[in-house]
């Protein structure tokens, strides 16, 4: 194949360029946790603090409960992580080994949940969690993620990869439905359930949105509510501190994708999504 | 009784019609091999018995028991699979005893089952092993030995040696025939390949598109075959089918008339046209000038033991031959006689490509002519 160097230079000018923009945020994030308040501002563009300092950190981790927040955070992600894995895994098996009338109109209508934008419906969630009395509780937030149609249809692109006799024969040796699940689906299938866990487990600790219209108590805050706490504080927003929060909060997440990279690029190769 | 009776036995997709109208039995005990081409509907059928697919239409009984509406793991099957489909997170070991498992079965019995198996087909040892990290031939052994743990009355094979090269398929093929001489039970096997059917069939079902040709023994359908596509399908080289015409007692193949025996003659009244059958092993080349058929030979093949020739006759006729290599050398090029026994001679109806002629035992004789 002969490639085509001035076209091949130009992709590569704009992809660096996509880069650079994309990891700028974190690299200022990064840098600005370990300036000192002035430093941010004097010079934002460098990315070298001149004196690199622990003081943030030092300030967050003693002055705030920030531990407080990541248990709120992990606590809330764990169980909605929990709950729609368990949920995908039964739901994507039942598409694929079962027929039923109707499957494929319920299949396609959970699709069509992907189109629905969060905020129509953010007012229905809202008043359901009100009426339910779980308002300014992690269960109110988790009510309403206990499943999810994208990770409904990754399980199930997933178990379709499994050959049918394998399926076949463990039916014939008399595996009932959940046997087969446990000891054939599941373990076959395990990669792809923790990468689409991880997936769940990322969204649910990112959360934003959700979480800030149901938590109201500070002491229910997850990382991403405490954050804004430093940054729309009446007397000036605290750069430092709110930059070591969010190297903090983003922390879990990155070294949970870093360690399971490849199960998730193969999940979603295998899909055919391309993130 | 662990028979298996098809009783109008049809299966549709949709307006599709698959299997049609399937109407025999199987013994107890008995090994029958399904035999067809493929998308003849031989898997389909295992498939119903298995219980992998819905019956649309007629009876399925097992044992005397309808089971058109038994789910799989309730019928007591084994069942080996094309792929094997052993689990590959599994140990051989863990795949053996998978059944056994379901089935709640003691552990002291499941040992002893699992170790038996593993003996009889020399796979002691490798218990530990992974499945990925076994050969085709061993994994083949594994399939096996999974589904004789299970003593089943019926055991299933649909196409298990298609992916093994020829040496390890005659192994294969003298291990299954053991095994069954020891569990007798109600056995159905499915292959394409006739010399398979051949040699583990005690009778053979022959399938084209979805309707049953013939269910006979090996030999029977060998020397009797129902019609013309039994015929052809089962032999190799391929039987000779030749269109002749019948006139005034004599038969036409190739514009030479050859005068019809009586009691052939007798049995082919009012036919004028039918579908000659011989196959190539009587067809017999001799120098002889009083030969039936004159033809030269186009090419020849010697394997050793066997020569086999493609002759053409004087109107373009294609016949092959086929007889022990050390009788005669020919050449091709060369002009010879063809000459063949009428007892070794099949009709078919020109039509309906039906067996016109159904000889009684012992009636043909192989090799019998002496040049």
């Amino acid at each position: 194949m002969k490639i085509n160097i001035k076209k091949e230079l130009i992709c590569h000018i704009f992809l660096i360029a996509a880069v650079i923009i994309s990891l700028w945020p974190v690299v200022f994030m990064l840098s600005a946790s370990f300036k000192e308040l002035n430093q941010i501002f004097q010079s934002p563009l460098n990315p070298l603090p001149s004196s690199p300092t622990l003081e943030n950190y030092m300030t967050v981790l003693g002055r705030f409960p920030i531990f407080d927040f990541i248990w709120n955070t992990f606590f809330i992600a764990f169980f909605v992580t929990f709950f729609k894995l368990t949920t995908s895994l039964l739901a994507g098996f039942a598409f694929v080994y079962y027929r039923f009338k109707g499957k494929e109109l319920l299949f396609n209508s959970m699709l069509m949940t992907f189109f629905i934008p969060v905020t129509v419906l953010i007012m229905p969630n809202y008043l359901l969690i009100s009426h339910v009395g779980l308002l300014n509780t992690p269960y109110g937030v988790m009510l309403t993620e206990l499943a999810d149609g994208m990770g409904i249809f990754l399980m199930r692109q997933a178990m379709r990869s499994i050959p049918k006799a394998l399926l076949e024969s463990a039916v014939l040796e008399g595996a009932g439905p959940i046997y087969l699940l446990r000891s054939v689906v599941f373990p076959l299938v395990r990669p792809s359930v923790i990468a689409i866990g991880i997936m769940f487990f990322i969204n649910s600790w990112n959360e934003y949105f959700w979480p800030l219209l149901i938590l109201k108590d500070k002491s229910q805050y997850t990382l991403s509510l405490a954050l804004q706490m430093f940054i729309s504080a009446e007397g000036g927003s605290e750069w430092g501190i709110a930059m070591a929060v969010a190297v903090l909060t983003s922390l879990p997440p990155l070294i949970l994708y870093l360690f399971f990279q490849k199960f998730i690029l193969n999940t979603f190769m295998q899909a055919g999504v391309k993130g | 009784m662990h028979n298996i009776i098809f009783d109008n036995v049809s299966k549709s997709y949709g307006n599709k019609e698959v299997i049609k109208q399937l109407n025999f039995e199987i013994q107890e005990g008995e090994r029958v091999v399904f035999l067809g081409p493929s998308g003849c509907g031989k898997s389909t059928t295992l498939r119903l018995v298995a219980g992998f697919e819905d019956i649309t239409d007629g009876k399925l009984f097992m044992g005397g028991t309808c089971v058109n509406n038994m789910a799989p793991g309730k019928r007591n099957i084994a069942m080996v699979f094309q792929s094997y489909a052993l689990f590959p997170h599994m140990d051989v070991w863990e795949n053996i005893i998978f059944g056994l498992k379901i089935q709640k079965l003691g552990k002291k019995e499941i040992e002893k089952r699992a170790k038996d198996a593993l003996e009889m087909l020399h796979l002691d040892g490798f218990e530990q092993r992974l499945v990925k990290s076994l050969s085709g031939g061993q994994k083949q052994r594994v399939a096996l030995c999974r589904a004789i743990v299970k003593q089943s009355p019926y055991f299933l094979l649909d196409e298990p040696l298609s992916n093994l090269d020829a040496q390890l398929r005659q192994q294969a093929r003298q291990n299954l025939v053991r095994i069954h001489e020891i569990n007798k039970s109600t056995m159905i096997y499915v292959t394409h390949d006739q010399v398979e059917a051949m040699t583990v069939g005690q009778r053979i079902a022959v399938l084209r598109d979805g309707t049953l040709q013939q269910i006979a023994t090996p030999r029977e359908i060998y020397d009797n075959p129902s019609n013309a596509f039994v015929a052809s399908f089962i032999g190799s080289p391929a039987m000779n089918l030749i269109t002749a015409d019948i006139v005034d007692g004599h038969l036409f193949i190739g514009k030479v008339a050859v005068p019809l025996p009586d009691r052939i003659t007798a049995v082919l009244t009012g036919k004028h046209s039918v579908i000659v059958g011989i196959r190539p092993e009587n067809i017999h080349i001799t120098t002889d000038d009083r030969a039936m058929l004159k033809g030269s030979c186009r090419y020849t093949e010697n394997t050793g033991n066997l020569q086999t020739t493609q002759l053409y006759l004087a109107d373009g006729t294609a016949i092959f031959s086929q007889f022990a290599g050390e009788t005669y050398e020919i050449k091709a090029g060369e002009n010879v006689g063809i000459q063949f026994l009428w007892e070794n001679v099949l009709f078919f109806d020109r039509e309906t490509e039906i067996n016109l002629y159904v000889r009684e035992k012992g009636e043909n004789k192989y090799g019998n002519y002496r040049n």
